[in-house]
């Protein structure tokens, strides 16, 4: 029996599904805007990343501080409560995190204030300098998206990095949050993206990169099924249904549904995010549960 | 014995008690003398945490230990081991009375089919109360010992005091002996053949503990008794709560007495006592047929009229007991000071007398039948022990009940939510009984002294100050009588002059307990010990001291020596030995008598005064004196060359090698021709209810067992299919008796929250009832709920061929507390055993059901 | 550092008394779970079930019986914090919350702890969780109270038959392995010392002795550092980053001009 087995669980429920979900969706937005803008050409999605990245890392900020047991503690993860000295373990994936999470959330409040800036809500010369192309906002967006890649990728290795089943038994999670995290920002960039009226050629170019991603998350799902060995075993009741269903739903008929432009519309997006947020909440879950 | 000497032991036997459950810090003993490689047997009907410990589980049927000793004692007799070690030979014939001869009139169990000569219908005298609840009486004259020369007629008793004319003038003629052991009335060969149907095939058909099984219990006890090794026993209320429950005992003490293993160390019988100071209130009494001390209570019954009636009837010529009148005199001056005289024979006969059995049982049977008006309940819980509905129905007639405790006990509150008044059986308005609660100060909230299961007093200081109202114990006896006192002042009534007389000085010094009203706790400790009458300053040092003519005064005899001065209080030392040296601890506390850690410890040396191995040394004779690791139970000088008295009293009636000073013969009993109600041998007596046919004799349980018959009493008849199966209670570590004093306390109420049944998956399957599923259980008295906990550590027994399934169910449970479930004892009888009026709550029948 | 202290538990001696989880309450003022009032857990005598906030002591009852009852133990163990010298909770606690002692040992300030839970699924052994009270994670704390004072642990204060032995932690290896010797000896094979040595987490300073396999007691077999994944999930991820990004760049390379 694997010895992940004899653990405790968390209870780590909704709050950090919510979280996983969400931070990949900010952190996958802000690397979809700087790479669209690096190497796109339409900035209105660009735009739209960076708008969606900052609220929802806030909202991220609140999900985390709501779920701890002393919330008002919530700087004891930055600093130490004793001696007010910065607190910092690289090798623990949540220390490391919440200043990944934090510096990631600078810049995408930077990045924001520069599309603020650039759509002209509101102009402050200075803050100019912010907007890409000019040098300085090219740093933060380069800087926040390689924090955005830690953000969207270190909730899966926080996970491993225990003795959990499932979490600690494969080390496939945090790659596939990561992927995940794309999978599901394109699928909301799509959709907002839609609604806001961006159509035509930038649109397709992310749902074919987004069914790209899809087909890389299935052979990374499958990859992480079969990691398991015989703990996946674990999955064999209603988590398992549920991470069929996401697997089937959420991935697999998206991608065909996708792929004939006939049927193009909300359904795809709507069900990738919906799967994104299946797959973790089935991945949390289905360990809780155990002891 | 006391528990810390079972760490000496090489074999440790632990039978009628869970042990580990109920004594789980005396059970540190057994532990390491385990860890030094001492073989630990249970022999219990379920397999307990103590059955985890042990090397050997033997299970038995509930009720069946009288056969499983027998069985013993047989196997014993019939080793080649014992027949040529001459070690127990030695043992047999010098220290105990397997030589004696028994009269000619004597009839065993093998003659009578399962019953002694002399029985008879119970019949009550005039003067006895009605309650007695015996189904049958021994007249006991043809157990005696044959004596050479008839018993001298008894001629009036002398005057006195002293008294030792008295004594003198009890002389009998010694009994015969025959060291050979070959004469068919010598108690050794009347004790075999009483044991020759105890085979270990019938061990197995009685008891269904596999043969196996029982050989090697037998075989490991063997092994490990003789010279150099012992073996003890331990036992606690499993062998007392049964209707025949001091036969198992006696039939250990028979046993240990065949193997050398008594006055040893690592040897004896251990009785674990149940409460914090059990031992001390039996010592001190709150026994209603024993005055302090263990003398017998002054009696309407036994012709017991003036002091010298009693101290005839109660005195014992040969042996320690020869002292008797010191200990009664001085007694008598405890109680009445300077009224009691030689001129009223110190007040004797101021005394109350009992008229028969006021033991628990019989008093809440004479509550039921509307006798008894009040009560004061002082640390007890009677609604939900012992048939506790008819118990409660007993309180419901009281016109008073004074309960003090620290909760609101089942037995404060019975007239508002006892199962009766929820049910409607009961109304409130119809319960005329007025409650009166005080709330009970806690032990660490006075001072005072506990006598622990060794016999040992600890004195215990005042941590903390009660809260609230909250008073000792001490205060509302110390108070009672004050106000008593102060009532009878004027009564000029002759049955009030013990009141009168009553010397009560116990008035607190210190000026803020004084305002509370509580007494002084050392006062009291003085008076138990004892004191020069006109010199109250000068304690008495020891029970040597007594007097028998008023110049002492000492409340209990046992105890006189833990306050030898008034600046020493032996109770409170706290000096232990030094570690890794052998050693009985004699500067911790002060065990009684004389702070003696052993009794009959001379038994632990030969009969030449040597002691029997060097791995065994306790007590011996050192050319001069004896000494050893303890206080010697022996006259210090007497040689062990020295030979009786003829014609002398007390100790100088015994020889230099009689260990057992107490007995009139010096030497341990075999067979008991005195003092018990139900034979001077044990014999395998069925329990009251049994679904067995008793396959040893004809007579199925004791002939002379107690069974109040009242409305709610009734017995299920032999084999009742009603009631197939054998029931068992018993305590649980995480819980005490009767839950008050746990099923407040969420640290333990978590531990075992609920009421259960244990029951074997073979009966579970039949019955249909699931793990955690609730079961009804049912017995002719009433029925109760409980989880039922399923587990293969409960087991069927085949018996006489028959499977005959048992269960298990702990007691704790009542209806006030953080949890709360059916108490076990809406299920138990009223039935006792005839000596001491101890329930049967061990074993009896039931039937179980899914609910 | 004074010397490394902890526990040798030896199971073939405990009673299940139970005494120690009451002294460890009592001494650290524990709550009850639902203020003591719970439902019968069918399990022997086992109604606490398992370690957590507010049950730093948990003793365990494993019933091992043959059908024909002629093979039966009742195992029983007290189980508590192993006080690891690689602790899993240590590692990841990301407030500095849990520490390592002046005697080896791990104790978790619940001043600093905030809640975060990380601690819980990292430690191999189910000991951590949430004690309701204080909102923060809790477990054994080795008295480390007590030990400043000078006093042994409330638990093995209490314990009444030497199962929780205290003490150094060279001292308390020598008597795990007489005794270990002795029941050897005695014919029971099965007796092995678990944690004794560095193999295991570096060595648990609260080590036992266990007479059957360590799942029958509900212990690992092989308990691992979180840790151990850290580096491997690093390395996948980053291969993920970079193949999305390379994905990204081909995907959106002058995409969206049509459109501007
Ligand atoms: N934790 C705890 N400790 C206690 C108490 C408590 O309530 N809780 N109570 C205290 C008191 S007052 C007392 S008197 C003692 C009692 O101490 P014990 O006598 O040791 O306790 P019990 O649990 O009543 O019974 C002991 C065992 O007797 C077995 N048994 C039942 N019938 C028979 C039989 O016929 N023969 C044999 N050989 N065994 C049988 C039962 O299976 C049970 O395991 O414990 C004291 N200690
Ligand atoms: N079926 C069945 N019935 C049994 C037994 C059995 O084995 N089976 N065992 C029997 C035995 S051995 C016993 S000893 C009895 C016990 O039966 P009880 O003595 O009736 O039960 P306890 O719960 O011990 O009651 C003691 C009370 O004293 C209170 N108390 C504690 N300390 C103090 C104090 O300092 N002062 C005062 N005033 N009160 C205090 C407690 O709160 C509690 O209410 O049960 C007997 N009943
Ligand atoms: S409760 Fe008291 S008497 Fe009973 S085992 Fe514990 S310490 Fe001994
Ligand atoms: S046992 Fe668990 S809680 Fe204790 S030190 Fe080791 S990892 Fe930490
Ligand atoms: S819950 Fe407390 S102790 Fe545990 S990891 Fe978080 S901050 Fe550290
Ligand atoms: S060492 Fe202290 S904190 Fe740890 S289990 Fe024992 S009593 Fe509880
Ligand atoms: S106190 Fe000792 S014997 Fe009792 S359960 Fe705990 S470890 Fe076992
Ligand atoms: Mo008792």
């Amino acid at each position: 029996m694997s010895s992940t087995f004899f653990t405790a669980s968390p209870h780590w429920r909704w709050l950090i599904v919510a979280y996983f979900f969400f931070g990949g969706l900010a952190a996958g937005s802000y690397f979809l805007a700087t790479l669209l803008d690096l190497f796109g050409k339409d900035r209105r999605l660009v735009r739209l990343g960076y708008l969606v990245a900052f609220p929802v890392v806030c909202l991220c900020g609140l999900l985390l501080t709501a779920d701890l047991g002393r919330p008002l503690r919530f700087w004891h993860m930055l600093v130490q409560s004793e001696t007010f000295r910065p607190m910092l373990k690289t090798y623990s994936p949540m220390s490391s995190g919440a200043w990944a999470l934090l510096g990631f959330g600078g810049c995408a409040f930077l990045s924001f204030v520069a599309v603020l800036v650039e759509s002209g809500w509101f102009d402050w010369p200075a803050l100019r300098r912010l907007s890409a192309p000019s040098p300085v906002g090219r740093v933060v967006t380069v800087i926040g998206t390689f924090l955005a890649l830690y953000v969207a990728g270190y909730t899966g290795v926080l996970l491993a990095v225990s003795n959990r089943p499932i979490w600690a038994d494969t080390t496939l999670l945090g790659v596939t949050f990561l992927i995940s995290a794309v999978s599901t920002s394109a699928a909301l960039l799509i959709l907002l993206g839609g609604w806001g009226g961006v159509t035509g050629d930038s649109i397709h170019a992310l749902e074919r990169f987004d069914r790209a991603v899809l087909v890389l998350e299935l052979l990374v799902i499958g990859a992480l099924i079969v990691s398991l060995g015989r703990v996946a075993m674990v999955w064999l009741n209603g988590w398992g249904v549920l991470l069929v269903a996401m697997v089937l739903g959420g991935i697999a008929f998206p991608l065909v549904i996708g792929a004939r432009p006939s049927v193009r519309g909300s359904l795809a997006p709507v069900l990738v995010l919906a799967g994104g947020l299946v797959l973790r909440a089935v991945i949390i879950f289905s360990s809780d549960g155990l002891r | 014995m006391y528990p810390r000497s079972m760490a000496d032991s090489d074999c440790i036997v632990i039978q009628g008690s869970n042990m580990a459950e109920c004594h789980p810090v005396a059970f540190r003993w057994p532990m390491q003398a385990k860890l030094k490689g001492a073989k630990l047997i249970h022999v219990d009907p379920r397999f307990t945490r103590t059955s985890a410990m042990a090397d050997i589980h033997a299970p038995i049927r509930p009720g069946s230990d009288v056969a499983f000793l027998g069985g013993l004692i047989h196997y014993v007799l019939a080793s080649e081991r014992w027949n040529t070690d001459p070690f127990f030979k030695e043992f047999v014939v010098h220290y105990t009375n397997a030589a004696t001869i028994v009269g000619q009139d004597f009839k065993g169990t093998e003659d009578l089919d399962g019953v002694f000569s002399g029985l008879m219908q119970y019949t009550p005298s005039i003067k006895e109360w009605p309650l007695d609840g015996f189904v049958g009486q021994y007249d006991v004259k043809s157990w005696q010992y044959a004596t050479s020369p008839p018993a001298r007629p008894s001629a009036p008793p002398p005057a006195g005091p002293p008294f030792d004319p008295l004594v003198r003038s009890l002389l009998t003629p010694p009994p015969r002996r025959d060291e050979s052991l070959q004469d068919s009335h010598s108690v050794f060969q009347i004790v075999k053949r009483h044991f020759s149907r105890y085979t270990p095939e019938m061990v197995e058909r009685v008891t269904g503990c596999p043969r196996e099984t029982f050989i090697q219990v037998a075989e490991t006890i063997l092994a490990n008794s003789g010279r150099e090794r012992t073996t003890s026993f331990a036992y606690a209320v499993a062998w007392t709560q049964h209707t025949n429950g001091p036969q198992m005992i006696g039939c250990c003490a028979l046993l240990q007495l065949l193997l050398g293993n008594i006055g040893r160390p690592g040897a004896g019988v251990m009785a674990l006592r149940g409460h914090a100071s059990i031992q001390g209130s039996t010592d001190v009494p709150t026994l209603y047929h024993s005055i302090h001390g263990y003398m017998n209570h002054p009696s309407a019954l036994k012709g017991h009229e003036s002091l010298r009636d009693w101290l005839h009837a109660e005195t014992t010529a040969r042996g320690y007991w020869a002292n008797t009148p010191k200990f009664m005199v001085s007694y008598l001056k405890s109680m009445y000071g300077a009224a009691a005289t030689k001129d009223n024979d110190f007040g004797y006969d101021w005394h109350p007398k009992i008229i028969g059995d006021h033991s628990h049982l019989p008093m809440f049977v004479a509550m039921n039948e509307g006798r008894v008006k009040g009560m004061l309940c002082v640390g007890q819980n009677p609604a939900t022990s012992l048939n506790a509905s008819v118990e409660r129905k007993g309180l419901a007639r009281l016109q008073w009940l004074v309960v003090k405790d620290n909760w609101l006990t089942e037995t404060a509150t019975f007239w508002k939510n006892s199962p009766e008044v929820t049910s409607g059986q009961l109304r409130r308005e119809d319960i005329q009984t007025e409650v009166f609660f005080f709330p009970s100060a806690q032990v660490a909230e006075y001072e005072g002294s506990f006598t622990n299961t060794q016999r040992m007093l600890q004195w215990h200081y005042k941590a903390a100050d009660p809260p609230g109202d909250c008073r000792t114990d001490l205060w509302l006896t110390h108070q009672l009588a004050r106000r008593l006192q102060a009532m009878y002042a004027d009564s000029t009534l002759s049955r009030d002059r013990g009141f009168k007389s009553l010397t009560w000085d116990f008035d607190a010094d210190d000026p803020r307990e004084r305002e509370r009203g509580e007494p002084d706790a050392l006062k009291i400790l003085k008076e138990i010990n004892g004191y020069a009458t006109d010199a109250p300053g000068r304690h008495l040092a020891g029970f040597g001291d007594l007097k028998d003519d008023g110049s002492t005064t000492c409340a209990s005899w046992i105890y006189c020596g833990v306050f030898p001065a008034p600046d020493r209080n032996l109770a409170a030392r706290k000096q232990p030995d030094p570690p890794n040296t052998p050693g009985a601890q004699l500067d911790w506390g002060w065990a009684w008598p004389a702070n003696r850690r052993i009794l009959y410890n001379r038994a632990s040396a030969d009969v030449r005064g040597k002691p029997w191995s060097e791995r065994k040394k306790w007590v011996w004779w050192d050319g001069a004196r004896w000494t050893g690791y303890d206080v010697p139970d022996f006259a210090p000088t007497k040689a062990p060359s020295s030979k009786a008295t003829p014609g002398a009293i007390g100790l100088d009636a015994l020889s230099g090698s009689d260990p057992f000073i107490m007995k009139p013969d010096g030497v341990g009993w075999l067979y008991v021709p005195s003092g018990l109600a139900d034979g001077p041998l044990p014999v395998h007596y069925e329990p009251a209810e049994s679904p067995v046919v008793n396959p040893l004799y004809r007579q199925q349980s004791s002939p002379v067992l107690k069974h109040w018959t009242l409305a709610g009493n009734q017995l299920a008849p032999v084999g009742d299919a009603r009631f197939p199966y054998i029931i068992t209670t018993y305590r649980l570590t995480e819980h005490y008796l009767s839950g008050a004093m746990s099923r407040w306390n969420p640290w333990l109420t978590e531990l075992q929250p609920e009421p259960f049944l244990e029951i074997s998956p073979e009966l579970a399957a039949e019955k249909g009832i699931a793990n955690t599923g609730w079961a009804t259980i049912s017995t002719p008295r009433g029925r109760v709920r409980a989880k039922a906990l399923v587990t293969r550590r409960l087991r069927p027994f085949t018996i006489d061929g028959r499977t005959v399934h048992q269960v298990g169910l702990p007691f704790h449970w009542g209806y006030q507390g953080l949890i709360t479930g059916d108490a076990a004892n809406e299920l138990t009888a009223l039935v006792a055993d005839p000596n001491v009026s101890i329930h049967e709550g061990k074993a009896f029948v039931c039937n179980v059901e899914k609910a | 550092m004074a010397e490394p202290m902890g526990f040798f538990t030896d199971t073939t001696v405990c009673i299940g008394c139970k005494a120690c989880e009451v002294a460890c309450k009592e001494w650290n003022q524990l709550p009850a779970a639902n203020g003591g009032v719970r439902t019968l857990s069918g399990d022997s005598y086992d109604n606490t079930r398992q370690l957590d906030g507010i049950h730093w002591r948990h003793v365990k009852f494993i019933e091992q019986f043959s059908a024909d009852r002629r093979q039966g133990r009742w195992l029983m163990m007290s189980d508590v914090c192993k006080h690891c010298v690689h602790a899993g909770c240590l590692e990841v606690c990301p407030t500095g919350a849990i520490v390592r002692t002046e005697f080896d040992t791990v104790d978790i300030q619940s001043d600093a702890c905030n809640g975060c839970r990380d601690c819980i699924g990292a430690c191999p052994f189910g000991v951590i969780d949430i004690n309701p009270v204080s909102g923060t994670a809790q477990k054994c704390t080795l008295c480390y109270d007590r030990l400043k004072g000078g006093l042994e642990p409330a638990c093995a204060k209490a314990c009444p038959t030497q199962s929780i032995n205290f003490g150094t932690i060279v001292d308390l290896k020598k008597l795990a392995q007489a005794r270990l010797g002795t029941l050897q000896r005695a014919g029971e094979t099965r007796a092995s010392l678990y944690g004794a040595d560095e193999h295991m987490l570096g060595g648990l300073n609260s080590f036992y002795l266990l007479v059957d396999r360590p799942e029958v007691y509900g212990l690992p077999t092989d308990p691992k550092i979180p840790s151990r994944n850290l580096k491997p999930s690093a390395i996948w991820s980053v291969f993920g980053s970079v193949a999305l990004t390379l994905m990204a760049m081909v995907s959106f390379r002058n995409r969206g001009t049509r459109d501007v």
